[in-house]
């Protein structure tokens, strides 16, 4: 394979390989950038598409991304029989660090309590992609589940310890596979767990407590719920049937938040879209330019080529050919380039629980069909320009 | 072969843009098997006559004849067969691929015409062997001496038998011994195939070689310079 590929290629074209490379690579490297935030946005969407996010009335402490108040549990049980809901999971979903804002809560590390016995109620996540160790079960107390970029970054797994606040420690009994959005950035523990952490924390609630409110109980501390509905019902139209029958609740619509997200996120969308052209200009102008200067360098070759009686379709298909092959090998060392660059930062950011690029097999295929296309039009057309030469001015030219 | 250029001219642009003309009017023929050589100053238009000749140029004026075939009035396209089959080049600065070896550049003439490689092949080895270059056949252009390149730029001009071979100064840049080499061969062809051959050259025992001399002047033929026969 070596012999042919030395035979197609003269041996000057090794800096044009290496120059198509690295254009390439610039391509990818934006692309697989670009691929990041898309996976990132569209994760964050499908997550709230797949459920309805219910939340006590009023801005509470420690909350979570619902930004409602406390839900009380008799508020919980109205809400499960509201028709068309298939279940109804307590949730308390808490910052890490409760000094942080609250309100960049889909890129700040949070933990949420759960119980392990209620079905997970998202549509789009029936249950957590469990990559080591298990997920939380029925009895559980004093352990975690992380997610994948919680973990990393701390460089934890099954088996060993973290303190979530207040002096609790728990123990990593499973690590989640990356989900590419907000759940790789969570420390999910029991529900029970989650009361005490957020108890812990909350000087007021504490003295709610203490001070006698005799309809107060452990099982009224949730943040908020997280609803499933049931086959054939539609989600949005539930969400609205929630807010109107059970008083004094904060139930977001899931069509809804999906669009406040999506506008929210279109500075993203539209740097995302920028970072593709960008890319495609950088990467399509660098490839073609180094084609074109390839053929043109050898413009003196292709006037002895016509001297000897080389026709016009010959020497195209013979340029056409080795623009082939250089564009192809180009495009296999720029993937490889890039894929090497971004384990290489992804490995550095992953401390900070980053993950920058997202290498998608699309992106690769599209990197490589790219480069063939634009490397053989750019051949294409260096040609053309050189075969309306006649063979001593070509000659000439290249001297 | 029987050539024949009839009032050839070729005007180029200066770099003021003003028309230079480098040849003008010219008239030669040349016989079956005849050597012919071109002398003459630089510039007088000896190398843009050979282009004219070889169909490596289109004229402005004037018209080249194989036999009875008007070859400069033929298509771009129809022109390419008739480079590779009938016209062997041999240049001052040889010309070679410097990404092929001695080998492939030799076999490069046999790839436009339609030759076979393998057919090409052991005709490619017998040459290189005859000009004693067969040894440097895996050789890149860069890594031959300058006698040993014009060698297997003579080898690539003559490997499909061309009725016609054009050679520019191809003893420019040799010396003695390696300039004799090609001179020989060049005088052979004509001889012993019957080939024509023109040469131009500025050497006196190259020009003595040939059957006779054409001189040019400021691209016009001198009186009594031999045009045609």
């Amino acid at each position: 394979m070596v012999g042919g590929l030395r035979r197609l290629l003269p041996r000057n074209y090794l800096f044009t390989i290496l120059g198509i490379g690295v254009g390439v690579a610039g391509l990818v490297a934006l692309g697989a950038m670009a691929e990041r935030i898309t996976a990132f946005i569209d994760g964050g969407d499908r997550f709230v598409l797949g459920q309805i996010s219910v939340a006590g009335e009023g801005m509470g402490m420690g909350t979570g991304f619902t930004a409602g108040g406390l839900l009380r549990e008799e508020k919980i049980e109205q809400i499960a029989r509201v028709p068309g809901v298939a279940a109804v999971q307590a949730q308390v979903m808490l910052p890490l660090n409760p000094t942080t804002s609250q309100f960049l809560t889909l890129t700040q590390e949070l933990i949420l309590g759960i119980d392990p016995t209620a079905p997970m109620p998202n549509r789009q996540l029936r249950e957590m992609p469990v990559e080591r160790g298990r997920f939380l079960r029925a009895g559980d107390r004093g352990v975690a589940v992380l997610g994948a970029d919680f973990a990393s970054s701390r460089h934890l797994t099954v088996g060993q310890t973290i303190e979530l606040g207040a002096g609790r420690r728990f123990e990593v009994v499973g690590v989640l596979d990356k989900t590419l959005t907000a759940p790789d950035r969570f420390a999910i523990v029991p529900l029970e767990d989650a009361r005490d952490l957020w108890l812990r924390r909350d000087p007021l609630l504490v003295q709610v407590f203490a001070g006698g409110r005799g309809s107060m109980s452990r099982r009224d501390l949730n943040t908020g719920a997280a609803v499933a509905w049931a086959d054939g019902v539609d989600g949005d139209e539930l969400a609205r049937r929630i807010q109107a029958t059970v008083p004094g609740v904060n139930v977001t619509i899931p069509g809804e938040l999906s669009r406040v997200l999506r506008q929210s996120t279109a500075f993203f969308s539209a740097l995302l879209f920028g970072i593709g052209v960008l890319g495609l200009v950088i990467g399509g102008a660098s490839l073609s330019n180094t084609v074109t200067a390839a053929v043109f360098e050898r413009i003196r070759d292709f006037g002895i080529k016509r001297a000897l009686g080389a026709t016009d379709v010959q020497l195209l298909r013979e340029i056409l050919t080795e623009a082939l092959a250089v564009s192809i090998s180009g495009g296999v060392i720029g993937v490889v380039l890039a894929l090497v660059i971004g384990f290489l930062v992804d490995a550095r950011v992953l401390r900070e629980g980053q993950q920058l690029f997202l290498f998608s097999p699309r992106l690769l295929l599209f990197a490589l069909v790219f480069s063939t296309i634009l490397g053989a039009l750019a051949a294409a057309y260096a040609t053309l320009r050189i075969v309306r030469l006649s063979p001593a001015e070509a000659i000439r030219r290249g001297a | 072969m029987r050539v024949r250029a009839v009032g050839l001219g070729k005007t180029f642009r200066g770099p003021d843009g003003r028309p230079v003309p480098v040849l003008e009017r010219v008239d030669v023929e040349v016989a079956s098997g005849e050597f012919v050589a071109v002398a003459g100053a630089s510039g007088s238009g000896k190398s843009t006559l050979l282009n004219l000749v070889g169909l490596l140029e289109p004229p402005d004026r004037g018209e080249v004849w194989f036999d009875d075939v008007c070859v400069s009035r033929l298509s771009r396209r129809a022109q390419c067969p008739v480079r590779g089959r009938s016209i062997g080049y041999v240049f001052q600065s040889f010309l070679l691929i410097t990404g092929l070896t001695a080998l492939d550049n030799v076999l490069l003439a046999a790839r436009y015409v339609g030759r076979a490689r393998s057919e090409a092949l052991p005709a490619a080895r017998a040459l290189m062997e005859r000009l004693g270059v067969a040894h440097r056949a895996g050789h890149y252009p860069a890594q031959l001496s300058g006698g040993e390149q014009q060698r297997v730029a003579y080898c690539r001009a003559v490997l499909n038998d061309p009725p016609l071979v054009l050679a520019d100064e191809p003893t420019g840049n040799l010396d003695e011994g390696h300039a004799a080499v090609i001179l020989s061969e060049l005088r052979g062809l004509c001889r012993e195939r019957g080939a024509s051959v023109i040469l131009v050259t500025h050497r006196a025992d190259a020009a003595a070689l040939a059957d006779r001399t054409l001189r040019l002047r400021a691209g016009r033929l001198e009186p009594g310079g031999g045009g045609t026969t």
